[in-house]
């Protein structure tokens, strides 16, 4: 064995890029499809497999999709045991398919749910886990290079697993483009054992609303509100139906229930780079600008001339988003009507 | 009924106080002065809500150098019964793999019922170090716990759990670590009399890795990560411009809209 880096594990008997394709009753969360297409390139630069992981319960058509999608492989464990999700049973899972396949590379979406059950299968397995990952790459000796921010978005970590397999990372949402399935597929299903069972799960879902389930991450216009806006989210409104956008959110507006939480911007929400970015009642917290910061024109509606959001805005207007935003989407309107005549 | 409750704290470059190193022109961290993370707060205050509903104790843990005891002063000033400072060279380098089992034998040998932690830190926000407690003791997790219903009759804790469009209730058997998620529990605040005690005649307990038994199982050695580098981002460089009529605003959407 050639196990002479000191960690007892030989990194040479790990191979393949796994991709986690996350999905809650059917319903494939967008990251993994944009981990799909970037796996593939790392997989390519490494001469390495793609492999696909599907855990849940009647699976067969998301694995049908991943094989479209460009997988190599996809290894699926079907269960009841899967739906709806719990960390237990699916890190176990997700464990005991790497100790028996030995995968180099596993890349799982930065979710909530990614985020949650990631732990359980790298601390048993001691494989180095990378944290919010933003940029990845490998380099000549195949290592992976994954970059995350860290202090806020002030800093750039790049984060090395040099003797630890498998190299695992979350994976922020929004900053992969997915692409659309070509239609071949000519990977093969492959159908992993299932080693968990309900007895011994140590927890229960006792309830489960489903909540807004927007994808902003794919907008072209984006008109977000912060804190500012008190709960009234009508002036907001009106000006995103003007300017045809979405509506998104700082974490405050989140926080406070005003909006869902799948419309965040931010660390800890989504990464946007719409070519239109309205912040309205937004401060500009180096946290919520981490998320906006790659979109083409930023706007700021603020009633405060020293927010930090107009350093960070192209264009900017000092005044009361509530006056402001109705009469913008006014004029813009206006604007319409005069090009449709 | 009662149970033990250990709530993690950890000490941060305080985010508002981040300057500019002069002669390089990058930021300083080294300079600002430490604080909880804000996030931890809210951990705090998750903690003493389960007090409140089953009755038992909280115990404040930090693994980090002698002086972030001031972090756990602080948590017995804002209600912690305890408070436990587990320091140690050999932590140096840890990445989130030991830092995990290390606060994973802390709550072992505070025979906790319940660990709360912040979502993330501010510092390096990876937000694995609760997940990781939880698998290295094999227990039950909860995260982005948004509200929790202590359930002493069934030896579990059910939590409100912010999920993938939506919400959900779920129940983890004892021992179980909550991760809350940030922004959702609003600290209550230190009286001035715990505020007086915790800062002139409390002392946390010690711990080392050695009293831990995990001498050989922390710090650079056991972390599979390591950082391989850090570069300063600079901001996206934007016109800036702040103008005055609604009617130019109204122009340059129309023309990013075109
Ligand atoms: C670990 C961690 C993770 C985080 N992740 C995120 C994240 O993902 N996304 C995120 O957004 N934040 C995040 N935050 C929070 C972030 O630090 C800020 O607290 C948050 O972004 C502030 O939101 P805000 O700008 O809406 O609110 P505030 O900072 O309260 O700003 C409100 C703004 O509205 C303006 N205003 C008020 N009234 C009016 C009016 N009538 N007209 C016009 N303007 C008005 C005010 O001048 C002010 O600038 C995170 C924080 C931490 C610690
Ligand atoms: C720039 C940078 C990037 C890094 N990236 C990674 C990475 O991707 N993967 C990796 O494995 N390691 C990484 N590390 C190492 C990691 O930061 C340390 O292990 C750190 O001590 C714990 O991680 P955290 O601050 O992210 O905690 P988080 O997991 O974000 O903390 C969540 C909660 O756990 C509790 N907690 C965390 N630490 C302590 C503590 N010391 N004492 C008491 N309670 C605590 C608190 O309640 C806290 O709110 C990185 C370090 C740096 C400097």
């Amino acid at each position: 064995m050639s196990d002479d880096n000191g960690s007892g594990i030989d990194v040479d008997e790990y191979d393949d890029v796994w991709v986690f394709i996350e999905e809650h009753a059917g319903e494939v969360m967008p990251v993994s499809w944009e981990l799909l297409e970037e796996g593939r390139t790392l997989a390519e630069k490494l001469g390495d497999e793609l492999v696909a992981l599907v855990i849940g319960e009647d699976v067969d058509e998301i694995a049908e999709e991943a094989l479209a999608r460009g997988a190599d492989r996809v290894l699926v464990a079907d269960d009841p045991v899967f739906e709806p999700y719990r960390a237990d049973p699916y890190g176990e899972q997700f464990r005991a398919m790497v100790e028996a396949y030995k995968p180099s590379i596993a890349l799982i979406g930065g979710t909530h749910t990614g985020r949650d059950f990631a732990g359980r299968v790298a601390v048993p397995a001691h494989a180095g886990l990378t944290a919010d990952v933003t940029e990845i790459d490998v380099d000549d000796d195949g290592l992976l290079q994954a970059r995350r921010p860290a202090f806020g978005g002030d800093v750039l970590a790049t984060i090395l697993c040099e003797e630890h397999r498998p190299q695992m990372a979350t994976i922020r949402p929004g900053v992969f483009e997915a692409a659309e399935p070509t239609g071949e597929a000519d990977g093969e299903i492959v159908a992993a054992d299932v080693v968990v069972e309900e007895a011994d799960c140590i927890s229960e879902v006792l309830e489960r609303e489903v909540g807004d389930t927007a994808d902003i991450t794919e907008a072209e216009r984006i008109v977000a509100v912060g804190h500012g806006v008190e709960g009234d989210l009508e002036p907001a409104r009106e000006l995103a139906e003007a300017l045809d956008a979405e509506l998104a959110a700082s974490r405050a507006a989140v926080d406070e229930g005003w909006i869902d939480g799948a419309r965040q911007v931010g660390q800890t929400g989504k990464t946007v780079r719409p070519d239109l970015y309205v912040a309205v009642g937004i401060s500009g917290a180096i946290q919520h600008l981490e998320g906006m910061n790659k979109s083409g024109t930023v706007i700021a509606i603020n009633n405060d001339p020293n927010a930090p959001i107009f350093e960070h805005a192209d264009y900017g207007i000092v005044g009361d988003l509530f006056e402001v935003c109705p009469d913008l989407a006014d004029r813009l309107e206006g604007d319409l009507q005069e090009v449709v005549q | 009924m009662s149970w033990t409750i250990a709530v993690g704290v950890k000490q941060v470059p305080d985010d508002d106080e981040v300057g500019i190193d002069p002669d390089t022109g990058r930021l300083d961290r080294a300079s600002a002065p430490a604080v909880m993370n804000p996030p931890d707060r809210d951990a705090l205050e998750a903690a003493l809500t389960i007090r409140d509903q089953v009755g038992g104790e909280v115990i404040a843990v930090t693994m980090g150098p002698p002086n972030a005891k001031t972090v756990l002063e602080q948590a017995v000033a804002m209600g912690c019964d305890d408070a436990v400072l587990v320091t140690d060279r050999a932590f140096a380098g840890s990445d989130t793999w030991p830092t995990s089992l290390t606060l994973a034998r802390t709550a072992e040998a505070l025979e906790a019922d319940v660990v709360v932690c912040g979502e993330e830190t501010t510092d390096s926000s990876t937000g694995q170090v609760p997940p990781g407690i939880a698998a290295h003791n094999g227990w039950a997790q909860l995260t982005y716990v948004e509200g929790v219903d202590a359930r002493p009759e069934e030896d579990r804790l059910a939590a409100r759990r912010d999920v993938e469009g939506g919400h959900e209730l779920v129940a983890a058997d004892l021992p179980v670590v909550v991760a809350v998620a940030y922004g959702e529990f609003d600290t209550r605040p230190a009286g001035l009399h715990r505020k007086i005690y915790a800062e002139n005649d409390f002392e946390p307990t010690q711990w080392t890795a050695e009293d831990l038994e995990i001498k050989e199982e922390v710090g650079l050695d056991v972390s599979p990560t390591s950082v391989g580098g850090m570069e300063t981002v600079d901001p996206v460089d934007r016109r800036g411009e702040v103008v005055d009529d609604i009617d130019d605003l109204a122009e340059v959407l129309t023309e990013v809209n075109a």
